[in-house]
């Protein structure tokens, strides 16, 4: 049998490949043009809308750090609110300017993990390496606050915090801020290594985003302004100052640059909310066994480090939640915008793109 | 060992801008910089980073204290504990570790205090028979 | 909150339903046949984004409920229109040509995960799960001790019993 008139071939883009995390991309190739993917997730799927049914609300906010690895307190955040919201309680204010520096703290942690993603899969090593030694940095501070470095095991719950904040922890703060500004170097150097591989790869144009379900920072690279912290706010939100960062052209650099403006205006609300926590002392938060929810239905919309996450829950009346319903914003991402963006370029374009999305293998199975 | 680097780098960098990329010179205050400045690692086993208070490692049970009421294995989200029949009658947990997460919900619901997380990590002991003997903590 | 009582106003005229407003979110209840009259009247509107689908299990009524929620850029307002239908043989049709892509990948995954059946969807391939015989994981029904138990082993120690008497 001659193998001449095979025009196309598949390969996989898979899950053992060392720059994809938990995910597979079928690609059918001709020579070195892709022309056409297919995604393939469901290697990462637990069974968290069941997992939640029968568990109590403080065993349910220990189990919500893991609905997405590299976010684990902005999903803590979903969920407390959500519960906030169908038991009517106030939360005391200083546990909620906590709340958001917890939350704007794990966001730029995220971004950091992005940028060292993206570096390792365009082969840029120096990159790979400061974006995860500044990282830790902040997991020093996540360690001195919850007590763990990476899950911090429901510290947000609902109710407020699980534990205040000891009084060394806001100097540390302030001290990593200063050493994390050093960031912003990256952009100004218009390295030789990074702009031809992101220039003008990936275009995503603003008619389309809405249509593929793309929400987030694709969004705003494209050219569009939204945000669910402006638009729909939450927690202090809308007491504190800060800007949107907008790029126009929708390519995998202009992400990149709003990734890096997005550290710098989640610094400057760090700063405005340390400057301004209510003096006092928080009550611990400790797990009853007989809270009860009562019935209804709520339906909650937050902004986390990859896009627009959502939870839908429905009680009637018990303990656990009847249903839970998880929206995570990497579901969109690497589905419907992947497969559409991926159709005529070229194999070695193809993890820049993927990663330039920023994907969560994690909460997009769930 | 940094001299010889220095020297390297200066060499290439003269004769870069002899070619003509004149870019290069704005690393030159940046390469002085970071000469100087201390690395992000610390070298372990030797120096370590101090563990701060609260951190959730091992556990630490007190069997005076215990009163048998059962709330821990109640409240572990994984199921891990288990509670046992003894001989004097009563009942005491047993935490399996490979299923445990480290949450610490069973230490906040402990009225008595008997079940505790102290600042142990869950890690094994460095030992080398050649030098004296050192703990990895 | 005068933007949300006017929407829904002018939607219980239309449709003759009933509505509720709250702050930035509007909830209705609609009958299965008028559905899909009432998603494009609301992309008329501009509720463009189509933020979820979902299913909830309704076991002693005996029906499925769909709720899909909707977003607009310009009001700042999100809808969530619910409707119900049978549990036994569940059937509606798709909202694919209203909101495209998004739409149908969603509808992909309830197709595997409780069952239902979305008339005018192109592709309900299987997603998460690989080669799975058994009825749809997500229902109330489904017993999920005995999956495990045929297909691993069955655990029966002192650890497991009083999860098994309160019937988790």
């Amino acid at each position: 049998m001659s193998h001449e008139n095979v025009k196309e071939r598949e390969l996989f883009f898979g899950p053992a490949h060392p720059g994809s995390g938990n995910f597979c991309v079928k690609l059918m190739v001709d020579g070195e043009k892709v022309l056409s993917a297919r995604a393939d997730p469901g290697y990462l799927h637990r069974g968290f809308e069941k997992l939640m049914e029968y568990r109590d609300t403080m065993q349910n906010a220990v189990l919500s750090d893991r609905i997405c690895v590299f976010e684990p307190l902005a999903w803590n955040l979903v969920h407390a609110e959500a519960v906030d919201g169908l038991m009517g309680v106030d939360v005391p204010e200083r546990a909620s300017y906590i709340r958001v520096i917890m939350a704007e703290l794990s966001r730029i942690q995220s971004h950091l993990i992005w940028y060292g993603g993206m570096s390792m899969g365009i082969g840029f090593d120096t990159g790979f390496k400061m974006a995860f030694g500044y990282r830790d940095y902040i997991l020093d501070i996540f360690e001195l606050i919850t007590g763990g470095r990476v899950y911090p095991a429901g510290y947000i719950c609902p109710g407020g915090v699980r534990k205040d904040m000891p009084d060394t922890a806001r100097e540390k703060i302030l001290d990593v801020l200063k050493r994390i500004d050093e960031i912003k170097m990256l952009e100004k150097f218009e390295n030789p290594t990074l702009l031809p591989r992101l220039k003008n790869v990936g275009v995503l144009e603003l008619k389309d985003t809405i249509r593929l379900g793309a929400t987030g920072f694709v969004m705003r690279a494209s050219g569009m302004r939204t945000d669910v912290r402006k638009d729909d706010s939450y927690e202090v939100y809308d007491q504190l100052d800060f800007d949107i960062p907008i790029q126009n052209d929708g390519d995998a650099y202009s992400r990149f640059l709003v990734g890096i403006r997005e550290i710098e205006e989640s610094i400057k609300i760090i700063r405005q909310a340390l400057d301004e926590l209510p003096k006092g002392r928080l009550k611990p938060i400790k797990p009853k066994l007989s809270t009860k929810i009562p019935e209804g239905e709520i339906y909650i919309r937050n902004e986390v480090a990859r896009g627009e996450a959502a939870m839908h829950m429905v009680s009637d009346g018990t303990g656990s939640p009847y249903r839970c319903k998880i929206r995570g914003p990497s579901f969109l991402h690497m589905i419907p915008v992947l497969e559409y963006l991926l159709k005529g370029v070229q194999i070695a374009d193809v993890p820049a793109i993927y990663w330039s999305l920023n994907p969560c293998p994690a909460d997009m199975d769930r | 060992m940094r001299m010889y680097l220095l020297f390297t780098g200066a060499l290439i960098l003269v004769l870069q801008i002899w070619i003509g990329d004149w870019m290069k010179l704005k690393i030159v205050p940046r390469l002085l910089k970071n000469l100087i400045k201390k690395p992000m690692t610390v070298r372990f086993p030797n120096e370590s980073i101090p563990i701060p208070e609260g951190y959730r490692g091992e556990h630490e049970y007190d069997k005076g204290k215990c009163i048998s009421c059962g709330l821990c294995a109640k409240v572990c989200p994984n199921r891990a504990i288990e509670m046992v029949q003894s001989e004097n009658g009563r009942k005491y947990p047993v935490i399996d570790i490979g299923k445990c997460c480290f949450c610490g919900l069973c230490q906040d619901v402990c009225h008595t205090g008997a079940l505790k997380l102290t600042k142990n990590l869950v890690s094994p002991i460095i030992v080398d028979s050649n030098k004296k003997e050192k703990s990895g903590m | 909150m005068s933007k949300e009582k006017a929407l829904v106003e002018k939607i219980e005229r239309k449709f003759g339903v009933k509505g509720k407003a709250e702050r930035k979110r509007i909830w209705i209840n609609i009958r299965k046949e008028n559905m899909i009259d009432l998603c494009r009247y609301l992309k008329e509107l501009g509720f463009e984004h189509l933020s979820a689908i979902s299913v909830t299990d309704f076991i002693k009524r005996g029906k499925y409920e769909l709720v899909y929620v909707v977003w607009s850029y310009h009001d700042n307002i999100a809808i969530i229109v619910k409707s119900e239908i049978e549990r036994e043989k569940p059937v509606i049709s798709s909202v694919t040509e209203i909101w495209k892509e998004s739409a149908q990948i969603h509808e992909r995954e309830l197709h595997e995960l409780f069952g239902v059946e979305f008339e005018g969807n192109a592709d309900l391939s299987e997603l998460f799960l690989e080669n799975w015989k058994e009825s749809p994981p997500f229902r109330k029904d489904f017993n999920w001790r005995e999956y495990v138990g045929k297909k691993y082993y069955y655990k029966q120690d002192e650890k497991e019993k009083i999860y098994l008497e309160a019937g988790i």
